[in-house]
C-alpha cells in the first residue's frame, strides 16, 4: 500500500463520512426527539434530489442549482412536518408506536418511492457537477466538487449545532429529547416541536441528496443504501450528544473506504453491519454516548 | 385467573371447521391455475405472518429479521435440493432447522436489549444476511439468485401438476399444521411465559422464568416455521431471489400482521387472504398498486388500530346483540303462556329508566315480596317461589335489562348493578309497592342490598349466593372459589358448550327444571354480563357493608351448601348480624338453593320471615330505614 493509496483511501472516506454525516444527523434528529426510526429517511433523501433536479436541470425547469437546492430543502421540510402529521402523531398515545411508526414510515417510504418512479421514471438522473476541476490540499488532488460537498457538509452541521445549542426552538427541541413531561410543563409545544424535528431531518436528507445527486448518479432508490449507513452511523455513535453521530459517520466512512480496498466491495458492508452488532451489544448507547434513551 | 377451555368446546371451532372444509373443497368447486396459485401464496405468507406473530405479537420481540429467515429457508432449501441434489423434502427440513439455527444465533446478541435497539439489531442481521447471500455468488447466485429450484414429487406425482393441487394441499396442510402447533404454544406454560415476559418481565423473572431461555424459544421456534414455509415457496416459485431480504417483503408482511391485529394468530392469517387478494385486484395498476396498498395500511392503522381481528370481533358483539334482542322479542310473543304457567303470575312490560322490563307479578293486597335473579339467568328462575308464596305474599321478580324477556340497553348507562338498582326501584313504583321483603340471587343479592342500602324501605332482605364485599377487588380473590367457570360469569361471548357449563354450574345439570334457565344463558346479552362484572369496582361496597352493619334490616343468607364458588369460610368470618350467627346454608344444594332444593329453601326462607313476624308481634320496634 503506497502513501498515494491510502490518501486516496482517506480522501474518500472523509467524502463518505461528510454525506454519512448529514444523512445521520437528520436520521438521529428523529429518533432523539421522538424516539422513533424513521424508515422513509431513505427516501426523503432521493426525494430531495429529484426535487432539485426538477427545479435545476437545463432538462427541466432549468432554474439553477442555487433555487432548485432552496426550493426542494424547504419543499422537504414541509413534507415532512407533513409526513409527521400523517404518518407518526395519530399514534402519539399508543403504547406500540415504535413498531406502528415503523411500518407506517415504510408505508410512507413506499408510496414517495413509486410516486418518485413514476413522476420521474426509474432511470438514473444526475444533478452534474456544481463546480468543475481539481484542488490540490496539502498535496492531495480532490476535485472541488468534492471538496465543496465536503464543505457544505460541515457548514450545515455546524449551522444545525449552533441552532440546537443557541436558538431558542433548538433549546426547545433538545429539551423535548431529553424530558418530554418536563418540557410540556415548561409550556412547549410538543407536538409542533416534533414536527419542526420531522422538518428539519427532510430537509437535512434533501441536502444530502442533493450532495449525491451531483457527485453521483440519482435513481427513485437511491436512498436506501444510505438508509442502511446511516443506521449503522447512528448506532455506532449513539444519540446522546448531537455529535455522536458525526465523529461516528467519519469513522465509517473511513472504515468502508478502508475496507472496499482490504476485503472487497461485497464483504464491507457485512463487516460493517457485524461491527454495529457488536457495538448494540458491548455497548447500546453507541461509542460516544453517555446513558442510554430510553425508548 | 387460569381459563383455557379447549378449542372444541370454543366458539373458534366451527368458524375454523367451516373456513377449512371450504378451503379443503374449494379447488373442486371454482379451483383454477391462476386461484390456485394465489390461494399458495397466500397460505405460506399466512404461515409466515402467524408465526412472526408469536415473537413479535405475544412475545413483544420486534424480530424484524424473521422475512429474512423466511428468505434463508428458501437458500437452505435451494442448497440442499439443487447444489447438493439431495432430496427436496429435506430441503424442506433443512429450510426449517437452518432458519431455526440462525434465530438462535441472532438471539445471542439481542439478549439484552429491548424495543427499538432488537429492531435494530434484527435489521442489521438481516442486511448481514442478506450481504452474505450475495457474495457467495458461487453457490447462491449472489444478486441473480438461484433459479430452476426442483420441485417437490410425492412418490413420481409432480406437486405442480393438474393446476398445481398437490401446492394447493400441501401448503394448506403446513398452514394448518403451523396453526394447529401456535395455537398449542401460545396455551401452553411456555405460550403463558412468553406473554408473562412481555407483560411484566421483572414479575416473570422473579417467579423463575428464564428470560434467556424464553426468547431463545420464541424466536428459535416462529423463525423455524417461516423456515418452513420459506423452503416451501422455494420448491413452489422454483426461484432464491436475494429481494426476499429486502424491505418491500418485510413490509408486505408486517402490514399482514398489523392489519390483522398482532397478538391473535387468527388476525395475520385473516389478512393474509385480504392483503393477498386485495393486492392482486389492483395488479393492474403497476406502481399505483403499492401507493394504495400503503394508503390503505395507514388508513386501517390510524381509523382502526386494532385490525380486522377486532373488525371481527366487533362484528360478532353487533351479530350478538341483534340475535339476543331478536331472541327476547320472539320469546316476549310466544312463550308468554309458557312463562306465565311456570310462575303462576302474570307477566307485563314496565318502562323504567334503563329500558322495558318484563315483570312477574303474582297480584293480590299481600305483602310484596321480590326475587331478583342473577347473572345470565331469569325471572323464571323463581317458579317454586312463586308458588310456594303467591298465597301469602304478592310474589314480584322481572328480568334485568339484557336479561329474559327484557330489552337490551345501552351497556355503559344500562349494565351495572347500580342501574339493575335503579330497575328494581322502578319496577316497585310501577306496581306501587312499598316495603316489600327482597331475595337476591347471587348478582342479584348485590341488586337487592345496593337497593336497601339506598334506604329504599324494605321489610326484609335475604340473599344467596352472594358475598357481601368490602373491596373490589380485594375481596373477590377472598369470597369466592376461584374456579375457571367463574371466569365465564363476565366472558362476553360464550360458545354453545361454554353457556353450557356456565348454566351447570350456576343452576344444575340440564333437566325439566332446568331447561329454561340454559335457554336463558344463551339470550342474555353477553355485554350484560361483561359490563356489570367489569364495573363492580364502581359499586359503593362501602355503604353495602355499612348498611349490614346497621343491621337495621332483617338479613339472612341462604346459600346452598355445596356452592362451587363460595368461600364459606369467607361468610362465617364476616360475622354479620343475621337471622342466624351463622350462615342459614341449605345442606346439599349448589350455587341455586331455592331451584334444585326448592323445598328446603322455601322452608328457610319461610322460617326467616315468620321470625321477623314473631319478633314484630313481640313488641319489638319495627325496624328503622336508614338513609344513605
Amino acid at each position: 500500500m503506497t502513501l498515494d493509496t491510502i490518501a486516496l483511501i482517506l480522501l474518500g472516506g472523509v467524502v463518505l463520512g461528510a454525506l454519512y454525516a448529514l444523512m445521520a444527523t437528520g436520521l438521529a434528529l428523529v429518533w432523539t426527539t421522538l424516539g422513533i426510526f424513521n424508515f422513509a429517511h431513505g427516501t426523503f433523501i432521493a426525494l430531495g434530489a429529484y426535487i432539485a433536479w426538477q427545479i435545476a436541470s437545463t432538462d427541466a425547469f432549468g432554474a439553477g442549482f442555487v433555487v432548485g437546492s432552496l426550493v426542494s430543502v424547504i419543499g422537504m421540510f414541509l413534507i415532512g412536518t407533513a409526513v409527521y402529521y400523517l404518518l407518526i402523531k395519530p399514534f402519539e398515545r399508543s403504547p406500540d408506536i415504535v413498531v406502528k411508526s415503523v411500518i407506517t414510515t415504510l408505508a410512507g417510504a413506499t408510496i414517495l418511492e413509486n410516486l418518485i418512479n413514476i413522476a420521474w421514471g426509474p432511470r438514473n438522473k444526475q444533478l452534474g457537477a456544481v463546480l468543475t476541476g481539481d484542488i490540490q490540499i496539502i498535496g492531495l488532488v480532490i476535485s472541488r466538487n468534492e471538496a465543496a460537498a465536503v464543505a457544505v457538509s460541515l457548514l450545515i452541521l455546524a449551522a444545525l449545532g449552533i441552532f440546537l445549542q443557541r436558538a431558542p426552538l433548538g433549546r426547545a427541541m433538545r429539551a423535548v429529547a431529553q424530558n418530554r413531561e418536563a418540557a410540556q410543563l415548561m409550556g412547549i409545544d410538543v407536538v409542533r416541536l416534533y414536527a419542526v424535528a420531522f422538518g428539519l431531518s427532510a430537509a437535512l436528507a434533501a441536502i444530502a441528496g442533493i450532495l449525491i445527486g451531483s457527485i453521483r448518479f440519482m435513481n427513485p432508490l437511491m436512498g436506501s443504501d444510505p438508509l442502511m449507513k446511516a443506521l449503522i452511523v447512528v448506532i455506532f455513535g449513539g444519540i446522546a450528544r448531537f455529535t455522536g453521530p458525526i465523529y461516528a459517520a467519519f469513522i465509517v466512512g473511513l472504515l468502508e473506504a478502508f475496507m472496499t480496498y482490504a476485503v472487497g466491495l461485497y464483504w464491507s458492508p457485512t463487516v460493517l453491519f457485524v461491527i454495529m452488532i457488536v457495538v448494540l451489544v458491548a455497548k447500546p448507547e453507541g461509542l460516544f454516548g453517555k446513558h442510554r434513551k430510553s425508548v | 385467573m387460569r381459563y383455557s377451555p379447549s378449542f372444541n368446546r370454543s366458539s373458534g371451532l366451527v368458524p375454523a371447521l367451516v373456513s377449512v372444509v371450504a378451503l379443503a373443497v374449494l379447488p373442486f368447486l371454482a379451483g383454477s391455475n391462476y386461484l390456485n396459485h394465489l390461494l399458495v401464496l397466500t397460505f405460506i405468507f399466512a404461515i409466515v405472518a402467524a408465526s412472526w406473530d408469536l415473537s413479535l405479537g405475544f412475545g413483544g420481540l420486534f424480530n424484524f429479521a424473521h422475512v429474512a429467515l423466511f428468505a434463508v429457508g428458501i437458500y437452505a432449501y435451494g442448497v440442499v435440493a439443487r447444489t447438493l441434489g439431495l432430496s427436496p423434502w429435506l430441503g424442506l427440513l433443512a429450510a426449517g432447522g437452518s432458519a431455526g439455527l440462525i434465530a438462535a444465533l441472532i438471539t445471542l446478541p439481542i439478549m439484552r436489549l429491548s424495543g427499538i435497539y432488537i429492531i435494530l439489531v434484527t435489521i442489521a442481521a438481516s442486511q448481514v444476511l442478506y450481504q452474505i447471500v450475495i457474495s457467495q455468488s458461487q453457490i447462491t447466485g449472489g444478486t441473480s439468485g438461484m433459479v430452476s429450484l426442483p420441485g417437490l414429487e410425492l412418490f413420481g406425482y409432480r406437486m405442480s401438476r393438474d393446476g398445481k393441487i398437490g401446492y394447493y394441499y400441501l401448503a394448506l396442510t403446513l398452514l394448518i399444521g403451523s396453526t394447529v402447533l401456535l395455537y398449542k404454544i401460545t396455551r401452553s406454560r411456555w405460550g403463558r411465559a412468553i406473554v408473562a415476559m412481555r407483560d411484566n418481565k421483572y414479575y416473570a423473572v422473579s417467579r423463575g422464568m428464564s428470560e434467556t431461555r424464553i426468547r431463545l424459544y420464541t424466536l428459535t421456534v416462529s423463525a423455524a416455521i417461516s423456515g418452513v414455509a420459506g423452503g416451501l415457496y422455494g420448491s413452489y416459485m422454483r426461484v432464491a431471489s436475494p429481494d426476499n431480504f429486502g424491505l418491500g417483503l418485510l413490509g408486505l408482511l408486517l402490514s399482514m400482521l398489523l392489519l390483522g391485529g398482532a397478538g391473535t394468530i387468527w388476525g395475520p392469517i385473516l389478512a393474509a387472504f385480504f392483503v393477498t387478494m386485495v393486492s392482486e385486484a389492483l395488479a393492474d395498476y403497476g406502481a399505483w398498486r403499492n401507493i394504495i396498498m400503503s394508503l390503505l395500511l395507514i388508513v386501517i392503522l390510524v381509523f382502526y388500530p386494532g385490525g380486522l381481528w377486532a373488525l371481527v370481533q366487533t362484528a360478532r358483539e353487533g351479530f350478538d346483540v341483534f340475535r339476543t334482542q331478536a331472541l327476547a322479542r320472539f320469546r316476549r310473543r310466544t312463550g308468554k303462556t309458557a312463562r306465565e304457567a311456570l310462575t303462576g303470575a302474570s307477566e307485563r312490560m314496565v318502562e323504567t329508566r334503563h329500558g322495558r322490563i318484563a315483570v312477574a307479578d303474582s297480584g293480590g293486597a299481600k305483602p310484596a315480596l321480590l326475587l331478583i335473579h342473577g347473572n345470565s339467568s331469569a325471572k323464571e328462575a323463581f317458579s317454586a317461589q312463586f308458588k310456594a308464596f303467591s298465597d301469602r305474599y304478592r310474589v314480584i321478580s322481572f328480568d334485568l335489562p339484557g336479561h329474559g324477556v327484557s330489552d337490551n340497553a345501552d351497556p355503559d348507562r344500562d349494565y351495572s348493578v347500580e342501574a339493575f338498582a335503579d330497575v328494581a326501584e322502578d319496577v316497585l313504583k310501577a306496581l306501587a309497592v312499598s316495603h316489600p321483603s327482597v331475595f337476591g340471587w347471587s348478582l342479584g343479592g348485590y341488586i337487592a342490598i345496593e337497593l336497601a342500602a339506598r334506604g329504599n324501605p324494605i321489610n326484609a332482605l335475604a340473599i344467596s349466593g352472594t358475598p357481601p364485599l368490602r373491596l373490589v377487588p380485594e375481596d373477590v380473590g377472598k369470597a369466592y372459589d376461584a374456579t375457571s367457570h367463574f371466569v365465564l360469569a363476565s366472558k362476553r361471548f360464550l360458545s354453545a358448550a361454554e353457556a353450557r357449563d356456565f348454566a351447570t354450574s350456576t343452576t344444575g345439570a340440564k333437566d325439566p327444571r332446568t331447561a329454561h334457565l340454559h335457554a336463558a344463558v344463551s339470550r342474555t346479552d353477553g355485554r350484560a354480563r361483561a359490563y356489570a362484572l367489569g364495573k363492580l369496582q364502581i359499586v359503593d361496597w362501602p355503604r353495602q357493608m355499612r348498611f349490614l352493619r346497621t343491621a337495621s334490616v332483617p338479613f339472612a343468607i341462604l346459600n346452598g351448601a355445596q356452592d362451587p364458588f363460595l368461600n364459606h369460610q369467607y361468610f362465617r368470618d364476616l360475622k354479620l348480624t343475621q337471622w342466624t350467627d351463622e350462615p342459614a346454608d341449605i345442606a346439599d344444594a349448589g350455587h341455586a338453593p331455592f331451584l334444585l332444593a326448592a323445598d328446603a329453601f322455601n322452608a328457610k326462607l319461610a322460617a326467616f320471615f315468620d321470625s321477623i313476624q314473631n319478633k314484630r308481634s313481640d313488641g319489638e320496634p319495627a325496624p328503622r330505614t336508614i338513609s344513605a
